[in-house]
């Protein structure tokens, strides 16, 4: 797995919130959790996996909402945060954090009524073997994230601390079908790459953000669209 | 964690279930809230679990259950 000591460093724990969600960030933030939302909903007492949940923005999101959460994470500095971050929250579900491997998922077969992994498929070097774990302890739904190939991220792609593998979209297609999932739905959004969002103040990235969703949506430029949100079921 | 947690949580080499041992509880843990299921509503912040069948024990780190495979763990400062 690339880059993992920067993301297990207290530091990258401490400003991971700042640096990548305040400012244009909030814009992603919120689309992010928007695509969790639409896949998942209704959310109440339905049992939600997070893979590689970080300081736990969808876990606590989800809980809220009442859902029974389970966040898993490579990093204990980045579940302190989560954890802190639950205790300051109101929590309609429940809520617990644990360190483990998405290689080696520690829970029994089916348990899971949806399992979600964002930001996750960029950093994974045998996306095929996790997939197919994340599959054996769901029983009905999978929500995942790529970054594409032949978009803008591409780009800047070099300048990023932990590097990260794009692909397109006939590649998820093939590991749907060798993980036995059925695509229920894909959208594709930013063909601005987070990174500018993330360095310009959310004055500036509101109006960039207002081109982006203007131009993005029709099939001619989702082709170019840096993020997918990929909703697939079980076969 | 919560002890409940355990249910669910198993062994990420042969899963099998845990057995939770040397558990310390946070006796400030909502103890007065509206929770009547008593021991499972406990909140572990140290113990380790161990694997009933392979044997392999997994620590609980100030709240955390630490579930990495052996060969993931860092190496402790002794």
């Amino acid at each position: 797995m690339k880059g993992q000591e920067w993301y297990q460093a207290d530091d990258v724990a401490e400003e991971y919130d700042d640096k990548r969600f305040s400012k244009g960030g909030q814009l992603i933030d919120r689309r992010e959790k928007q695509a969790v939302l639409e896949a998942i909903m209704p959310v109440e007492d339905r049992n939600i996996l997070e893979i590689a949940c970080g300081t736990g923005r969808f876990t606590v999101m989800l809980a809220e909402q009442g859902a029974d959460v389970v966040g898993l994470d490579i990093s204990a500095a980045m579940l302190q945060q989560g954890r802190t971050k639950a205790q300051r929250a109101d929590l309609a579900g429940t809520l617990e954090f644990l360190r483990g491997d998405a290689g080696r998922l520690p829970f029994p077969d089916d348990h899971f009524d949806t399992v979600i992994a964002m930001r996750f498929f960029h950093l994974a070097d045998d996306p095929e073997a996790f997939l197919r774990e994340m599959r054996r302890v769901s029983r009905d739904q999978i929500v995942f994230d790529t970054f594409n190939r032949f978009s803008a991220r591409s780009v800047y792609n070099w300048a990023l601390p932990m590097g990260s593998r794009l692909y397109s979209k006939s590649e998820v297609s093939e590991l749907l079908a060798k993980a036995n999932l059925t695509l229920v739905d894909v959208e594709d959004d930013f063909l601005v790459p987070y990174g500018l969002y993330r360095s310009i103040p959310n004055g500036l990235a509101s109006p960039i953000r207002t081109v982006d969703t203007a131009i993005g949506g029709n099939a001619v430029t989702d082709h170019f669209a840096s993020v997918s949100y990929w909703n697939t079921r079980l076969r | 964690m919560k002890e409940s947690l355990l249910d669910i949580l198993r062994c990420p080499l042969d899963k099998h279930e845990l057995e939770l041992e040397d558990a310390t509880y946070d006796e400030s843990a909502d103890g007065d809230s509206d929770d009547s299921n008593g021991e499972d509503a406990a909140e572990v912040v140290d113990g380790t679990l161990v694997c009933a069948e392979c044997g392999e024990r997994y620590p609980v780190e100030d709240g955390i259950p630490n579930l990495l495979p052996p060969d993931m763990r860092e190496e402790s400062p002794a």
